[in-house]
């Protein structure tokens, strides 16, 4: 911005808009004021830099050089470390306040941590998955996010935690809950908390932090699975309707859809689940009865938290709300428990309601789009519809004609809203 | 605050010291002080993104003949003596910790103690992986395949066992180190 401002100067002395005197203040204030381009520009190549530092470093150890002794190796491998703690205590006892510098120095030593496990694991053959060498690593490497400070650590620590759990719980036989990912993750929360929801700040590694964490939990999510799964889908919508929920709350609220990960996340889970739900399936395999010793299921237990979480958030944002205002995804918890329940006695009318609540929010969506001069949003609500349209063309028997005609109506649909949209804000309409 | 910070610093440098010289100490312990066995293997090639190439071996003793109940994952101590061929064999398993001689310390994969013909109990043996320079680990492989098909040629690894652990040193085909084999394969014409 100061860019532009000093460009025209010489225009507006020239205009007598301000004085020659003035423009001189002007510019001695801009040159005394730091630059925050240069700052972040700072910040994100050095953490590129320590980035692929510490990768290359890794690489180059996995090699596995024979020719050098067990001394070298080791000597060798836990030099990362040395030096990055080093740096650490010279920022931390010098009290550097150079977030580029902190940044760069947190990644460079998280890196050290992971190569100074890796190199004694391989000089002594030592067993243990890759699982258990990522739990030992982030648990050592998370004390660097409080000491430094770093957002990035933290985004790193979030991403390593979330390959743990993928490895215990996804990759590896047998599978494991990985309960220790929960642990780690609630230690990175009071980080998260005091860097960006008490103090307010709304910067990129907020942005970020927020993307990570919900990709994260619902990736994670799905470890409770075991042998009620089916019980996993209401904690799902659940999870996505707290994700709704918090996107709307001002701690979480960015000013643009884009940067609101718990908005775009928990919206396209509830679409994309209901979608998935409303084929025949699902409903199909879901027993009569919920038997007894459910209650007792990881399943159940994580099922009624989130969905009693989401009450509880429901009600603190009626509160404060006109029920017209707030998003109608966040009550789509509710209603699949009203669904679950119904699906258990009557499959079809479930799968039927479940039509009927994707085209509800899909026309609550193009509503609200139109109301916000939102085109993203008003076409977000036709592209629910059109996927709709789209599911139930593979499991019913409509002729090509009615095909071909609903993807005409809905194509017009597509045409006439948008442009209809663009005339209003011309000021055509 | 500030002297919070610095000695939660200094426990942070502690703890990231101490996890790996405390895996240097033990790995030293065992190859100085453990008894050295030849377990008889089968090594495949895989590869691991922090630690690179390695060999995994699957050994053909994981498992001895035992009456008493483990769940899967129990602690479980095993005894090993050498085979009149001299190669090692499960001598004793049990639940307490042996309080002298070499025993490794493992954990239960499974116990068929209901099958009362032949109740077995079978257990992990965490020295599964040998690590080796980046371009020798599939020659490597190959070359143990090779033995394979050849009755007159043991791949076997070398694992010192001490009071619980065990480290693995090397892995032989013939007596001969397979990182030396596939070195001189190299260089011949």
């Amino acid at each position: 911005m100061s860019k532009y401002i000093l460009r025209a100067l010489p225009e507006l002395v020239e205009a007598r808009m301000i004085t020659e005197e003035t423009a001189g203040q002007i510019r001695d204030y801009y040159a005394s004021k730091p630059n925050p381009a240069a700052n972040r520009l700072f910040i994100v190549f050095g953490i590129l830099g320590a980035l692929l530092v510490g990768m290359g470093i890794v690489l180059i150890l996995a090699h596995n050089w024979d020719v050098l002794s067990k001394p070298a190796k080791l000597t060798i491998g836990l030099l990362p470390l040395l030096t990055g703690q080093s740096l650490a205590a010279y920022l931390l006892f010098k009290k550097s306040t150079s977030q580029g510098w902190k940044e760069a120095t947190a990644c460079f030593l998280f890196f050290g941590v992971g190569i100074s496990i890796a190199i004694v694991s391989q000089v002594y053959n030592m067993g243990g998955t890759l699982g258990s060498f990522l739990f030992f690593w982030m648990a050592l490497a998370l004390p660097i996010v409080y000491v430094l400070r770093s957002s990035m650590a933290s985004m790193l620590y979030i991403c390593g935690i979330t390959w743990y759990a993928c490895e215990t719980g996804y990759f590896s036989y047998p599978h494991d809950h990985a309960l220790r990912y929960w642990i780690l993750l609630l230690l990175t929360l009071p980080f998260y908390y005091f860097e960006f929801i008490r103090t307010e700040r709304k910067n990129n590694f907020f942005y970020f932090h927020n993307w990570l964490l919900t990709l994260s939990l619902t990736i994670c999510l799905g470890l409770f699975a075991d042998h009620t799964e089916e019980l996993m889908v209401v904690a799902y919508v659940s999870l996505f309707s707290i994700f709704v929920m918090l996107s709307t709350i001002k701690a979480f609220n960015t000013d643009r859809i884009l940067t609101n990960a718990f908005l775009i996340t928990g919206s396209l889970g509830i679409i994309g689940l209901l979608l998935a739900l409303s084929f025949q399936f699902y409903w199909e395999e879901l027993p009569g009865y919920l038997p007894k010793e459910i209650l007792t299921t990881p399943e159940f237990i994580v099922t009624v938290l989130l969905s009693a979480i989401a009450g509880v958030l429901l009600t603190i944002i009626l509160k404060s709300n006109r029920f017209g205002e707030v998003n109608i995804k966040a009550f789509a918890f509710l209603l699949f428990i009203l669904l679950f329940i119904l699906g258990m006695s009557s499959p079809v009318l479930a799968q039927i309601a479940v039509n009927v609540v994707i085209l509800v929010f899909a026309v609550s969506t193009i509503l609200s789009g139109a109301r916000q001069n939102h085109l993203g949003v008003l076409n977000y609500g036709l592209a629910i519809v059109t996927a709709l349209i789209i599911c139930r063309f593979t499991d019913t028997d409509f002729s090509f004609v009615v095909r071909g005609l609903l993807f005409i109506v809905v194509g017009a649909g597509f045409f006439a809203a948008n442009y209809f949209m663009v005339k209003k804000r011309k000021g055509g309409l | 605050m500030r002297y919070g910070l610095i000695a939660l610093f200094v426990g942070m440098v502690s703890a990231q010291w101490l996890v790996p010289l405390k895996m240097i100490y033990d790995g030293e312990q065992v190859v100085s002080n453990g008894t050295v066995y030849k377990f008889k293997t089968r090594p495949v090639d895989p590869s691991d993104p922090f630690r690179g190439k390695y060999i995994t071996l699957n050994f053909e003793v994981d498992g001895i003949a035992d009456t008493t109940s483990y769940e899967s994952g129990e602690l479980i101590n095993i005894i090993f003596e050498n085979d009149s061929a001299g190669y090692a064999r499960p001598l004793v398993a049990q639940k307490e910790t042996p309080s002298e001689g070499p025993y490794l310390q493992t954990t239960v994969t499974y116990s068929s103690r209901d099958d009362s013909e032949h109740p077995m109990v079978f257990f992990n043996l965490p020295f599964d992986r040998f690590y080796l320079e980046e371009s020798k680990a599939s020659e490597a492989e190959r070359l143990s395949w090779q033995s394979r098909q050849d009755s007159t040629q043991i791949t076997y690894g070398i694992v010192h066992i001490g009071s619980g652990r065990a480290v693995l040193t090397d892995v032989m085909i013939n007596d001969k180190s397979i990182a030396k084999i596939v070195e001189e394969g190299r260089s011949e014409p």
